[in-house]
């Protein structure tokens, strides 16, 4: 269903001929995500009848009142790394925010930064450190887009502990509702500048969006402003070595460890005490007992040499209920007292530090990727794709459940052949949240999305450990993920067992979407 | 290979757009946080390295068609290979293999840029892509007391390159590299006109026969005269000799050295001795062809294989060129040799170096979008307080020359051998 040339005129008056596109070579690579094979059996999602790239809320706002007018649907996109982003659809225009990519303000004094939608975590965090802060980033990697996690998708990462995660971290918010008005959220509405998100009046952070976010089915942000947190690190981080080998210095006042424990419950406990003593800087299972040969490995090839003849099981099992920790503190003293705080908690649960992390320049690397982010997409790396599934926003001990019901479910598939076999374990995130009231899981998953088989595979196991989240498992199933696996009625399956959030997410959409111009293919379909 | 070999490739592209970042460690500020120039000029998102290995899978598949806008995606791009480095900090793919391999099909398919056709005739008609008389080529050197290696033997052959050849600006860096050698006692020889192109812009524009043709020729040439070392101030030429002609099969029975490298190496050995201040703060910009591309060829011949379910490996284990290799300290060393000279640092260096704008054929075609990359590198050395921005490629000194001149920039230009040759 292409655009008839009157609405693509329009769209083009309003952004200029250079900033729209129904040029296929242009459209196919906004229908090609991540993920794709596991939905379509294809790399890619329908094509959206055309690309138009917005450089102000002005233009924004009237590319959505053109498309209720004209009955065209829209769905917009910041840096677009997953399925989510793609039209669920025909009909669909893609609306790319990749011209609004500025850094608007950084208020050091009251510690937020305003920014539009395509600037990446690397930006603001760079740009923060100069001045003593830093930004919460996802655990999907430095080069996504701080607007929309906050504003739009999920927004879970590392340094959750002691920033919390991103649906905490949005304060004003200039919104470009379904309908084309504009919402301006918090203390931009009353005039009062950007420091808050909330009122005048009942908030509404929770309707835009929620736990996970309505990823593009509730209108377009166009700016945020993001909280920032302190950073008792050097104004330029300084790093060493040449690509793809960087490490970083680690400052007199962090440290960085790999604690290992002998079960899922003292990871847990230990994951507790360490939120309670709120002496964690940035933590989270992030390094995976099956990729740790990786790191004495050159190659997937030398991986799969070091796993094929036995050597690294030892290693594995160690790091099976391992995690990933950086204390920082503001002096000498206090980092001393973090220390002693820790062997206290490792002595109290039975944890220890392997001895191969003790080595000063994997504590380098370790540090380099906690704190930037950078290298968490080394995880395509052994089978030319991951996939994610079956997680929650839990208590820690709940989610420790999810991880041993996780293994059970990739056993089957590792004997399938049909994805990798990293021991059956992979429970991903197990992020502490806000020193320890709640936990991130994700069970995470290796495949190959050139081979159908695998990809085939990849979406069975999805849609297994998706239902199970919804019959046996407590907790706030990963919508974005198992939409994926269930399709359009995984909300159905999903709502019952969690007080029926998918009836108020259908009436929020009707409400604020009357003609249902927002794409919400991967927010919630209108009707039943 | 082929552009079929790579679809793996194209379809483990996950499109994080890494490639349109440096590797995100290196990132100091918002304001050179791009590395792409193709994709910060084009925008949508089929600009980027991803999104070309997207367009390719594509059009394998027989979803699209060629058309203009497909062809200015392709060829709107220096394949300066930043976006290859940035991919590599975390994957194994191979995006710049897949993008020369697109420009390739195009050129075997006859999709062809009436600018590159042009270089292409003046190569095939007189050795040279610049539209210049094959008799003129050796004109740079006259009056030079230098040997001809046609003529008579010298360890050291001086090639001087289509571009130092050709481009009367910038004659007086080939004569001063040839002085530079001459001072240090190498025993230097050049082939006059009978020099011939190295054949690797051709090669970065898809014609893959006028590679094999020069490549061939070149190195038949060069054993025949019996040179132990082959020296060129070209970066382009330089990245050519060490990636691109080994794949033809021939032995090379010399060394390579990008003058660079041979001066860092004679002022090591205390042939030359920089003592004249030359009181300047200087930045350093680093090629594309000297720095990332210039990794030695690795020879790989296997298969891709499954282990552990779906773990990907290759048999023989494949050894990927990530930009480590790239030639990054002698040219700083031989700047820090300098006395009175200091060296400051842009934010985007070596292996993830901003390209100058002027290769793949894109000054030729795209002169604007040449320009404008050039343009936000000079802002670049600018940020960094330097009086001057200093390279060792006469295509970057080409294009920096154009852009400063365009826009009547007060900073000044160097190439190395300038700035050596005033300390001695």
């Amino acid at each position: 269903m292409a655009l008839t040339r009157n609405v693509y005129q329009i769209l083009e008056d309003i952004v200029g001929p250079e900033n729209i596109s129904e040029e296929p070579v242009i459209l196919d690579s906004y229908a090609f995500l991540w993920l794709a094979e596991t939905v379509t059996d294809s790399k890619f999602f329908t094509r959206p009848e055309a690309v138009v790239m917005p450089g102000s809320t002005e233009e924004v706002q009237a590319i959505v009142r053109a498309c209720n007018r004209y009955g065209v649907k829209y769905k917009a996109l910041s840096t677009g790394w997953g399925p989510w982003n793609a039209p669920g659809d025909e009909g669909v225009v893609q609306v790319d925010l990749r011209k609004m990519n500025r850094i608007l303000e950084i208020d050091e004094k009251n510690m937020y930064a305003v920014v539009e939608p395509y600037v990446i975590f690397s930006q603001l965090q760079v740009e923060a450190m100069k001045r003593g802060l830093t930004c919460h980033i996802i655990g999907a990697g430095a080069n996504t887009s701080p607007l929309a996690s906050c504003t739009s998708m999920s927004g879970m990462g590392l340094s959750g502990i002691s920033m919390s995660y991103n649906a905490r971290n949005p304060l004003a918010v200039e919104w470009i509702l379904p309908t084309g008005d504009i919402l301006r959220l918090g203390s931009l509405g009353c005039g009062a500048g950007w420091f808050c998100g909330d009122g005048p009046g009942l908030s509404l952070r929770g309707i835009m969006r929620g736990t996970h976010g309505a990823m593009g089915g509730l209108g377009i942000f166009t700016k945020c402003a993001v909280k920032l947190y302190p950073w008792p690190g050097p104004r330029q981080m300084h790093f060493e070595g040449v690509s793809p080998g960087h490490v970083a210095a680690i400052p007199q006042n962090f440290r960085c460890y790999v604690l290992s424990f002998p079960s899922w419950d003292s990871f847990a406990d230990a994951a507790y005490k360490i939120g309670e003593a709120e002496i964690g800087y940035v933590m989270g299972k992030q390094i995976a007992a099956g990729i740790v040969p990786l790191m004495a490995a050159r190659s997937p090839t030398e991986y799969a040499q070091i796993r094929e003849s036995g050597m690294a099981d030892e290693i594995m099992q160690e790091f099976r209920y391992a995690l990933q920790l950086i204390l920082g503190a503001h002096s000498l003293r206090e980092i001393e007292y973090q220390e002693r705080a820790l062997q206290e908690i490792l002595a109290e649960t039975g944890g220890w530090i392997p001895s191969p992390t003790q080595d000063p320049e994997r504590q380098k690397t370790t540090f380099r990727m906690m704190i930037k982010v950078d290298g968490n997409s080394a995880i395509f790396r052994l089978s030319g794709s991951f996939g994610t599934s079956f997680g929650a926003e839990t208590s820690c001990d709940a989610a420790m459940v999810h991880a041993r019901l996780g293994e059970e479910i990739k056993k089957k598939y590792i004997e399938k052949g049909v994805i990798a076999d990293d021991g059956a374990e992979w429970a991903w995130g197990a992020e502490m949240n806000e020193h320890g009231r709640f936990a991130h899981i994700e069970e995470l998953f290796m495949y190959d999305p050139a081979d159908p088989e695998s990809a085939k595979g990849a979406a069975e196991f999805i849609e297994e450990t998706s239902l199970l989240t919804a019959k046996q498992a407590p907790g706030l199933a990963i919508w974005e993920l198992a939409r994926g696996g269930l399709g359009p009625k995984a909300h159905d399956i999903y709502g019952p067992a969690c007080s029926n959030y998918h009836v108020w997410q259908r009436r929020i959409k009707k409400a604020f979407d009357p003609n249902f111009s927002a794409d919400a293919t991967f927010y919630i379909e209108p009707e039943e | 290979m082929a552009l079929l070999d790579y679809r793996n490739d194209m379809q483990r592209c996950s499109r994080c757009s890494l490639c349109k970042w440096p590797p995100l460690a290196q990132i100091k500020s918002w304001r050179f946080s791009n590395v792409c120039p193709s994709m910060v000029w084009g925008n949508f998102h089929a600009y980027s390295a991803g999104g070309k290995l997207i367009a390719a899978l594509s059009l394998l598949d027989g979803r699209i068609d060629y058309s203009d806008k497909f062809l200015e995606i392709v060829y709107q791009c220096q394949m300066g290979g930043a976006c290859d480095v940035s991919c590599k900090v975390t994957r194994d793919l191979e995006p710049l293999e897949v993008m020369l391999e697109l420009r390739a099909k195009c050129v075997e398919d006859g999709q062809l840029l009436p600018a590159h056709m042009v270089m292409i005739e003046s190569l095939r008609n007189d050795d040279n892509p610049m539209g210049k008389l094959k008799a003129e080529r050796g004109k740079w050197a006259e009056g030079l007391d230098v040997k001809d290696i046609t003529r008579e033997k010298a360890d050291v052959l001086y090639f001087a390159g289509c571009r130092y050849s050709f481009d009367q600006d910038l004659w007086g860096i080939a004569r001063g590299a040839v002085t530079l050698l001459k001072k240090a006692g190498v025993d230097v020889g050049i082939s006059g006109k009978e020099e011939a192109c190295c054949g690797g812009r051709a090669y970065e524009m898809g014609y893959r026969g006028e590679l094999t043709k020069y490549a061939e020729h070149n190195i038949e040439t060069w054993n025949t005269a019996g040179v132990r070392t082959v020296v060129t101030s070209c970066s382009d030429c330089y990245g050519t000799f060490k990636y691109h002609y080994p794949k033809v099969g021939k032995t090379m029975n010399f060394e390579v050295l990008h003058i660079t490298e041979y001066l860092d190496r004679l002022i090591k050995e205390g042939k030359l001795k920089p003592t004249r201040k030359v009181p300047l703060q200087v930045t350093y910009h680093d090629p594309c062809h000297l720095g990332r591309l210039s990794e030695a060829y690795i020879p790989w011949e296997g298969v891709e294989r499954k282990v552990l379910g779906q773990i990907v490996i290759q048999d023989p284990p494949k050894e990927f060129r990530r930009g480590t290799n790239g030639i990054y300290e002698p040219p700083r060393d031989v700047l820090k040799s300098i006395p009175g000279l200091e060296l400051v640092e842009m934010e985007r260096i070596k292996e993830y170096a901003w390209c100058c704008g002027a290769g793949g054929g894109v000054k030729e075609a795209y002169p604007d979008f040449a320009l404008w990359t050039a343009k936000e590198r000079i802002e670049e050395a600018e940020a960094t307080g330097a009086e001057a921005l200093v390279t060792a490629c006469p295509w970057c000194e080409r294009n920096f020359r154009d852009a400063l001149e365009q826009d009547g920039e007060k900073m000044k230009l160097y190439n190395i051998v300038e700035l050596l040759l005033e300390a001695l």
